[in-house]
């Protein structure tokens, strides 16, 4: 289609930094005020490790130690809590349960949010800003507000112990966040997209589907992983909803290790080591698409 | 596009967020219209709910304080999180190569959740065990080393920060989605005339991040009159009291999950659905009124 | 034609067979009893194996009833029972809070009444069953699980090597507690971050200041109030304790001091029956002891008073479609089979009659109760109302410990909280 040929100046160029920077000599100001940022970026870095690398350490070394303990380092890796967390705790099938269940749920909210935020973010028509406040009200109160309610709801339906319904529940949760971003990044796009695109004939869906939806690529991998990781995190409607333990997900499992007065730790940990470990992969998956779709428009 | 083609886009998100979030959210509101025993409704309450709040000691008392420290939180957070995240996605614009690795590295505290944030602090942070006041005294700075969560002059800047440090991610890729999708034209003319970096982030880059500044502060002010995980968590047990040394640290989503979820009483559908009532017509006219602001500002910079 | 015939009036009767199997039958049912299995919930994830041991005992003598044990996150279980007992698919038999805690349950009609249908009520004090009881209609909700008693452990060791002895008076505690801090040792390892502690270390060290049970009687029928002389002075009892007390009590949690108390940095510990078994995991080799504390100077009632209340009761989900067989359960849990498992096993006193712990422990806190009983006041009376006296004087004890509060200040508050609601 021509139009995605076209030498698109008012499409937003994205940057070429490593291009520019090598035909070009930094001033030893800035590059001093890059070592500087780096510096910082560093240092900052490790602030933002260290708490981790605390928990992982936790996690070689049995409860017993880490309660005496808390900061020492392990006499040798014991990966009992491991075993501890994956086997006797079921931690694989939950495991199984979370991706289920939560990929459903991010899916289906980015696939209905995608074309509501576009009609929202690019049309003006009357009621539109009402609209946007009516999904916007849906983030200004805690969700576990409605928890009787849901609770009642889902029941009617026969979904009560039912990871459909969670899923449910789960997508429309991620609604109002979902369509607010990406409407707003909807509404950065240039005006002249939908021009060009219907003077080559494309329809309004294919304008969306084509056109639009391939430009928001880094809002869409924003709104993934910050859809994603509280899902997966949640213990609070799983523990509500669900009955069957072979339904659990990893957050429930982790529960079982908070005992009323003393905490096992260890298995916590390792437990954490397990839950976390998916959703960095798909953080690593994610900031590449926002680093791809920076090369998407152009070249093509 | 014709207002039937709109709605087919808007149907499916329209129907499940009602379905599933506005009717029960609704519903619950409207629970704060009638006494309740237990999860058996009782009697008409009309208003009662509402002015119980403002009556009950000492629920009154700790209403205001808990308004004002989640206020500081606000502010706090706007100035601790987001400036520093818009500042590291500025820094990580410069520097292609081990932008991921720092990308993944300051949000990798959020993949991890809220309680276990807590529980990792409060640890770390530990009068007894901790090695931030190790670290401190090794270092020569041992004055400085208190008891940061039990002491009620630090305790909500401490939790201010470690919320920071937790969510600092969102702010890092939100920013820098919206960086990445900037007309270079502009600032290229702009170094090509000699502006220093300075200028040609506060007149150039910053004016054309206004709308995704805009995102994140609402989303900002919405998140921090809700929360209360990371709060609670970094304060300990405390049971039914307001959270933090002397309540230093008691934050109004906390009051909520407090009344409808901890204490126990009778009532608690009802006292806590009004408090939400109250605390969503506040955060909602104030989303408005910035939204709307923010629209205006960027209205006039076309 | 014959054979379909009578292939039909076969399956005809087979079927009717099977129905009339399946139809609800009434409570003098068929000889042989169904399988059924019960769904018990409770808050302690950390008993799941020791239940399972448990309620393998009971399945030895109950073979048609297998028992499903679910525990819960103890800080989300009022929440997830509240809403699982409002539906079907809920818990067949529940641990439930005590006294004041269970009354939304048993306002909403949640629970079953048990007097008469479990005999063995009679197994247990009048004191143990108030814990469970409503307290509109005086029936009993649940057969009472454990009680909780809180006491000052001492480390024998460090005693030891100090010269010192569980002391007699008052004066003998606080010099115990100069010997330590000259030593080195944190005398008292006491919490200030997990506040719901306070209330209990004031109780534990000042209920013979205020007067104990006769004080409690006093409230309860009006005749006294919390701004009573005795009360505030009990109070201030704590702010007397405080130089002994950690330097950073207000950054300490419970695990913090239990931690400081199992590694030896501390000599005494103020903390309860349940305690034992979470700092015996720390370091199972701690030589250990209980004392309470001596009157403190001024005190009404003139011997050391043991703290004690009904922790937890198990009751019966109304809407239970296994009544009969919960009831058998409920049944064996009043029997001193089920009570000598509660203390040797989950390390719990026991409410049952004539059970002992064989822990010497447990044994001596259950014996002090019997002796010199005085109740966690704030929990067994006046958690009926919100907002509840053990989160007013929590609240309250933290202010006066961090210098913001007087200790008349304090009581003046939690008099006007708690006169709402309450009525003598």
């Amino acid at each position: 289609m021509t139009v995605l040929h076209e030498p698109v100046e008012t499409v937003a160029k994205p940057p070429r930094p490593a291009a520019r920077r090598r035909g070009r000599r930094r001033t030893p100001r800035e590059r001093a005020m890059v070592i500087l940022g780096v510096a910082l970026l560093l240092g900052y870095a490790v602030v933002a490790i260290a708490p981790m690398i605390v928990m992982v350490i936790d996690s070689l070394r049995p409860n017993r130690a880490v309660l005496s303990d808390p900061l020492g380092l392990p006499t040798s890796l014991d990966f009992s809590s491991y075993t501890k967390a994956w086997t006797d705790a079921s931690f694989a099938t939950y495991m199984g349960n979370s991706a289920l269940v939560t990929i459903s749920a991010v899916a289906l909210d980015v696939c209905v949010a995608l074309p509501a935020a576009y009609v929202l973010g690019r049309y003006q028509f009357r009621g539109s800003g009402v609209l946007i406040a009516y999904f916007l009200s849906g983030l200004m109160l805690p969700i576990r507000l409605g928890i009787l309610p849901i609770f009642y709801l889902l029941g009617n339906f026969g979904m009560i112990d039912s990871r459909v319904g969670l899923v449910l529940v789960y997508a429309a949760s991620g609604i109002p966040f979902s369509v607010f971003i990406m409407s707003a990044f909807f509404r950065g796009l240039p005006r002249e997209l939908e021009e060009a695109a219907r003077i080559d004939g494309a329809g309004e869906f294919r304008t969306f589907a084509r056109v639009m939806v391939p430009l928001v690529k880094p809002a869409i991998a924003t709104v993934v992983v910050f859809r994603f990781v509280p899902l997966w995190n949640d213990f609070f409607f799983p523990l509500v909803l669900l009955r069957s333990t072979d339904k659990y997900t990893l957050p429930v499992g982790l529960t079982q290790f908070f005992g009323e007065f003393q905490t096992n730790w260890s298995a916590l940990f390792a437990g954490l080591v397990i839950t976390t470990a998916p959703i960095v992969i798909l953080f690593l998956v994610a900031t590449k698409q926002i680093v791809a779709g920076l090369t998407a428009g152009m070249g093509k | 596009m014709k207002w039937r083609r709109a709605a087919y886009f808007l149907l499916p998100a329209f129907v499940m967020y009602s379905l599933f979030v506005v009717y029960p959210l609704l519903s619950a509101l409207g629970y704060s219209f009638w006494r309740w025993e237990g999860t058996a409704r009782g009697s008409f309450a009309g208003l009662s709910n509402f002015t119980g709040l403002f009556t009950t000691f000492p629920l009154n008392q700790q209403l205001w304080p808990a308004f004002w420290h989640t206020a500081v939180f606000f502010v706090g957070t706007m100035l601790v999180q987001n400036t520093f995240g818009l500042l590291v996605a500025v820094l990580l614009t410069e520097l292609p190569v081990a932008k991921r690795f720092f990308q993944t590295v300051f949000t990798l505290p959020y993949l991890v959740g809220g309680l276990v944030v807590g529980y990792l602090w409060s640890l770390l942070l530990s009068p007894s065990f901790g090695p931030v006041n190790k670290v401190l005294e090794l270092v020569g700075l041992g004055s400085f080393a208190k008891p940061w969560l039990g002491d009620p002059s630090t305790a909500l800047p401490v939790v201010i920060l470690v919320n920071a440090w937790q969510y600092i991610g969102f702010p890092i890729l939100l920013f820098g989605a919206a960086l990445a999708g900037l007309p270079t034209e502009v600032a290229e003319a702009a170094r090509v005339d000699g502006a220093s970096p300075w200028q040609r982030f506060s007149r150039v880059t910053f004016p054309l991040l206004l709308p995704s500044i805009g995102v994140v502060s609402i989303l900002t002010f919405i998140g921090c009159f809700n929360t209360f995980e990371l709060v609670y968590a970094l304060s300990g047990a405390q049971g039914n009291q307001p959270t933090g040394p002397g309540g230093a640290t008691d934050v109004l989503g906390l009051i909520f999950y407090r009344v409808a979820f901890q204490e126990g009483g009778a009532n608690a559908i009802g006292q806590s659905s009004a408090l939400a009532a109250l605390l969503f017509l506040f955060i909602f006219g104030i989303a408005v009124l910035a939204n709307w602001a923010i629209r205006r500002r960027e209205g006039s910079l076309t | 034609m014959g054979k379909r015939k009578g292939f039909a009036v076969i399956a005809a009767a087979a079927l009717a067979a099977t129905l009339g199997a399946c139809a609800p039958t009434s409570s003098s049912s068929s000889s042989t009893a169904e399988n059924v299995t019960l769904s018990v919930w409770s808050w302690r994830p950390e008993d799941a194996a020791i239940y399972k041991k448990i309620f393998d005992k009971f399945h030895e003598s109950h073979k048609n009833i297998t028992v499903d044990f679910k525990p819960y996150k103890s800080t989300e279980y009022n929440t997830i029972l509240a809403t699982g007992l409002t539906q079907a698919g809920g818990p067949d038999v529940m641990q439930l809070r005590a006294y004041g805690l269970v009354q939304p349950l048993v306002k909403a009609n949640n629970l079953v009444p048990l007097d008469g249908k479990v005999a063995g009520l009679s197994n247990f004090d009048k004191t143990a069953l108030d814990g469970s009881r409503g307290k509109a209609d005086g029936k009993v909700y649940g057969v009472p699980l454990e009680m909780s008693t809180f006491q000052i452990y001492y480390n024998k060791d460090i005693f030891a090597k100090n010269n010192l002895q569980p002391p007699k008076t008052w004066d003998d505690l606080i010099n115990a507690a100069k010997t330590l801090q000259t030593a080195g040792i944190t005398p008292f390892a006491a919490a200030g971050k997990d506040t719901w502690l306070l209330p209990l270390y004031d109780d534990l060290f000042a209920a013979s200041r205020y007067g104990g049970t006769d004080f409690e009687k006093a409230v309860l029928s009006g005749q006294k109030k919390f701004d009573d002389p005795d009360y505030v002075a009990a109070l201030d009892v704590l702010n007397q304790l405080k130089p002994y007390f950690p330097k950073d009590q207000m950054g300490l949690g419970e695990t913090d001091v239990q931690t400081l108390f199992a590694t030896g940095k501390a000599a005494m510990i103020p903390e309860g029956s349940f305690a034992l078994a979470p700092i015996k995991t720390i370091d199972s080799s701690l030589n250990l002891g209980v004392f309470n504390a001596p009157p403190a100077p001024g005190a009404v009632v003139n011997k050391p008073l043991q703290v004690g209340w009904v922790d937890a009761s198990y009751g019966l989900n109304a809407k239970s479609t296994h009544q009969k067989e919960a009831l058998e359960l409920l049944q064996w849990m009043s029997t001193k089979e089920f009570g000598q498992m509660v203390a040797d096993d989950l390390k719990q006193v026991s409410l049952v009659k004539g059970v002992q712990s064989s822990d010497p422990l447990l044994k001596q806190m259950a014996q002090n109760y019997q002796d010199n009983p005085t109740p966690y006041l704030m929990l067994v009376d006046f958690r009926y109302g919100t907002p509840l006296g053990s989160d007013l004087e929590a609240a309250g004890l933290q202010k006066m410990l961090l210098g913001q509060q007087t200790s008349a200040q304090v009581a003046g508050d939690i008099q006007k909280g708690i006169s709402q609601w309450f009525t003598p």
